[in-house]
């Protein structure tokens, strides 16, 4: 054969992987949604769950889950915001600059099991608050830092100098520049951060299994030392009894309710990351 | 920046909600139980119960026996369940906890094996074959007179009190290394999964899960046939029984006491009875 | 360049610059601290077995992570494997062939599908994929390192495949023109100018690919079966990997004791272990930046 059958085989052929690749991660979202809708019966969100989690609904984890969310990033931002500003506005040295970014990142990559381990030691025994809420939201804030600082940092590199440069004209302070200027003008940064860190957390179970979570007992808790219940776990202690067809059939709903959690969140994002790419570009 | 402000007002509102119980009383009306996948039902169950009477809040947690001692002994939580007995090497360790051991129930394990394997014809192996099995002498099931099919052997974690009683009575060493195991689960629901799932699986589970996919083989002790039923418990025939135990660090106190007390009074051990096990009192140990 | 504050007087003096030093220090410290906690747990169980703690396979009576160190690195091995080809191949036809609208909407897909929760995948595997392989393959049961492999395989797909896709399509345009003036079709340009080009930064994506593979613990957790045991060749039978190990047994070790400093000896390994991965990831994709 020549050149040019043989080229539109091997077109055809990568085309068709590219092709069975979408097909088969659709596959995965049509499973998700075949088998998980029949469990989202009518009250599936706001019901609690019945008979170890093999019926009712999923209320409390879900209220579990979005309160150690809504705790992480609360820690969170502070730390990500103005370790970022301080590296951008105010450290010269290069090396340290540098040094920093990589611990961004090495932070990112870090398997989340290991937050869970290192945050008990740190934050549930030294720092005393057990297995609670809090540790878990603590646990999440350091794990979603990285999330943060890069959408941040994204955001306050791409300003414009013209920005900087007439708050200087304008004799301003930096610290009126950073409040007035900086900030504002990154904000939509800053919200994609936020959202991409909450759907980190959202999905994060290895680190919050043996650190914040309870399985049955709490509803909402009533403490700072209290653990929560949670989607992920609830999901977990699901999934090992997969040979009852209604533990599994609750386990489906609960993961297609966290599924359409960290979609929600991803896509409320993107939806603010476009609209700071046109920020930038005015 | 309308829909902003909207959305943090829905916010707030959710957690004021959601912290709106918080009491300033603390987490002293509160108590934590953690441990066995086999006492958990009965630990559960109960608490449902205590609470309806009660402003105590009850926390009930899986892990294991080993973990129910381990975090007992280190003060994270108020109960310990166990499916077994404190180990001498845990007795040890834990010295200066001072545990205390509170019976609550009575349960069995059998020797559990997939429904497939049961209705073609093993109904009984003697001990010697288990051990077997679980070394890795014996393979497949023809050599116990079953299919012509490789035995997928289940253990469990190390410290689980179920294989702890099992591998006591098979081994008399309750921390026996078993080289032909196949598969380690955990908690009573995934061995009882894993040996549903399979249709040649060998595994330890309690009495009160066995099902139809999951069915109990008799064992034979000295040429006699001990079938796997409650009668035999509660005549003092079967040999793997164990006591469902709540463990506490030095003597329990108020709401622990109370809590502790219910369940081996009359409507807690109706609860185990319910719950698939044996109520204390009712058998020879 | 970027403008200058400094307007005479020293920057320190500002508070505000104090509050956000603090923060970064936070930052530096998590960091930091996480790694030295991993060293300083980690002594006692290496001051008791010493390098046998890596190369023992003993972890019963002893804490011997060599089992688990193989399973980690078996496993993960075998996702980038099976990965490669299939998420260049798309990665390849969505950068070079696809229109601009088709490919933003796969690139959509892939990037929405990488931030699925990891637990998705775990039960996804215990529902499908564990009965599914062992009927494939005549297995006694599916709770497999290939099962493993396999399922990881599938997660880190939508990440590898979307940044090497970004990758290759940042190699300039003036390369496709010059191969296209030379007479080169389509497809040689995009495997002949254009891959070489973006080699670091695939290479880089295929690293960080992989070290999100060695660190996912929940949907290894529910389908390798968790026996400890070195492998040899046979990838069909149960495993047990880092992270697996220490889903399972942090709690019953949780807080103190030699078995929690073995268990954070085996996370000081993993750590490492990825730590290295990054690292060299990023290398690479700098040099691809350039």
């Amino acid at each position: 054969m020549n050149a040019i059958t043989a080229e539109k085989i091997v077109l055809a052929f990568i085309g068709c992987v590219t092709f069975l690749i979408v097909a088969l991660l659709f596959l995965i979202l049509g499973i998700m949604f075949l088998k998980g809708l029949p469990s989202l019966h009518g009250g599936f969100l706001f019901e609690e769950s019945k008979d170890f989690g093999r019926a009712g609904g999923v209320f409390y984890q879900l209220a579990g889950t979005l309160i150690l969310m809504a705790g992480a990033v609360l820690w969170s931002l502070p730390v990500a915001l103005g370790s970022v500003l301080f590296q951008t506005e105010y450290l010269r040295a290069e090396k340290f600059k540098t040094f920093l970014t990589q611990l961004t990142y090495i932070l990112n990559a870090t398997p989340t099991i290991l937050f869970g381990l290192v945050g008990y030691l740190f934050f549930g025994v030294y720092m005393d608050t057990g297995v609670s809420w809090v540790t878990g939201s603590l646990i999440l804030a350091v794990m979603i830092l990285p999330t943060l600082q890069v959408s941040i940092r994204e955001a306050v590199e791409t300003l414009p100098e013209k920005y900087r440069e007439a708050g200087m004209a304008l004799g301003l302070s930096r610290a009126t520049q950073i409040w007035r200027i900086i900030l504002p003008q990154s904000f939509y940064g800053l919200v994609t951060g936020v959202l991409l860190g909450l759907a980190r957390a959202a999905g994060e179970t290895a680190a919050i299994m043996f650190t914040a979570t309870t399985f049955s007992g709490i509803q909402f808790p009533q403490s700072f030392s209290d653990p929560v219940p949670t989607l992920q776990t609830h999901i977990l202690v699901l999934a090992q009894e997969a040979a009852n067809p209604e533990s599994i059939a609750q386990a489906w709903g609960a993961g297609l309710v966290l599924l359409g959690l960290v979609f929600l969140l991803t896509l409320a994002a993107w939806s603010f990351r476009t609209r700071l790419v046109m920020e930038s570009e005015l | 920046m309308r829909r902003y402000v909207w959305g943090v007002t829905g916010l707030v509102l959710f957690f004021t909600m959601a912290f709106s119980s918080f009491t300033v009383a603390g987490p002293g009306m509160r108590i934590t139980i953690a441990g066995s996948t086999t006492v958990l039902p009965v630990a559960s169950r109960s608490a449902q119960k205590f609470m309806e009477s009660s402003s105590i809040r009850i926390l009930v947690n899986a892990g294991g026996s080993g973990v129910g001692i381990h975090s007992v002994a280190g003060g994270r939580v108020d109960i310990g369940m166990a499916s077994r007995e404190v180990s001498p090497d845990e007795s040890k360790r834990f010295e200066k906890s001072n545990l205390k051991i509170h019976p609550v129930g009575i349960d069995a394990v059998a020797c559990a094996i997939s429904s497939e394997v049961y209705d073609a014809g093993v109904r009984q192996l003697t001990p010697q074959e288990i051990a077997d099995i679980y070394l890795g002498k014996i393979r497949n099931w023809k050599e116990v007179k079953g299919p012509d099919r490789q035995i997928v052997v289940v253990d469990k974690e190390r410290h689980r009190g179920t294989r702890h009683v099992f591998m006591q009575y098979i081994f008399g060493n309750a921390l026996q290394r078993t080289p032909g195991a196949l598969l380690v689960t955990g908690s009573n629901n995934e061995e009882q999964a894993k040996i549903a799932q399979s249709d040649s699986a060998i595994g330890m589970l309690s009495f009160a899960w066995l099902n139809d996919d999951v069915k109990a083989v008799a064992l034979v002790d000295r040429g006699k046939e001990i079938l796997p039923t409650w009668e035999m418990v509660r005549q003092g025939s079967y040999p793997i029984v164990r006591k469902l135990n709540f463990i506490t660090a030095g003597e329990p106190e108020n709401e622990v006491k109370a809590f502790i007390d219910f369940v081996k009074g009359p409507e807690g051990q109706k609860i185990v009875e319910e719950s698939g096990y044996i109520p204390l009192g009712s058998s020879q140990p | 360049m970027k403008a200058d504050f400094r307007r005479g007087g020293a920057w320190f003096a500002e508070p505000l610059v104090w509050v956000f030093a603090g923060m970064n220090f936070i930052f530096l410290g998590c960091a930091v601290g996480l790694g030295i906690f991993l060293v300083v747990e980690s002594v006692p169980v290496l001051r008791a077995e010493g390098l046998g703690f890596w190369s023992g396979e003993n972890w019963w009576e002893r804490f011997g992570a060599l089992p688990m160190i193989c399973g980690s690195l078996i496993v993960t091995g075998m996702a980038v494997f099976l990965v490669l080809p299939v998420a260049l191949s798309g990665a390849l036809f969505t950068s070079e062939f696809l229109p601009p609208s088709f490919r933003r909407r796969v690139k959509g897909i892939m990037e929405l599908l990488a931030g699925v929760p990891g637990i998705i995948y775990g039960l996804l595997g215990v529902s499908f994929l564990t009965t599914g392989i062992k009927h494939a393959f005549n297995l006694l049961d599916g709770n497999t390192l290939f099962t493993a492999g396999v399922l990881l395989a599938i997660m880190i797909l939508p990440m590898v495949l979307t940044l090497s896709e970004d990758a290759l399509h940042s190699v300039p345009s003036e390369f496709r023109e010059a191969a296209e003036s030379l007479g080169l079709t389509k497809l040689q340009t995009a495997l002949r100018v254009v891959l070489p080009q973006s080699l670091p930064g695939i290479v880089g994506a295929v690293l960080l690919g992989t070290g999100r593979a060695m660190g996912e613990t929940v949907a290894v957790l529910l389908v390798v079966g968790s026996l400890d045991r070195v492998p040899g060749f046979n990838l069909f039978v149960s495993g047990q990997t880092i992270p697996s190990k220490l889903g399972r047994e942090a709690a019953e070790a949780l807080g103190s004791g030699l078995h929690w400093s073995a268990l954070m000896g085996l996370g000081l390994t993993l750590f490492l272990l990825v730590a290295v991965l990054t690292f060299s990831g990023n290398l690479f994709f700098r040099r691809s930046r350039q």
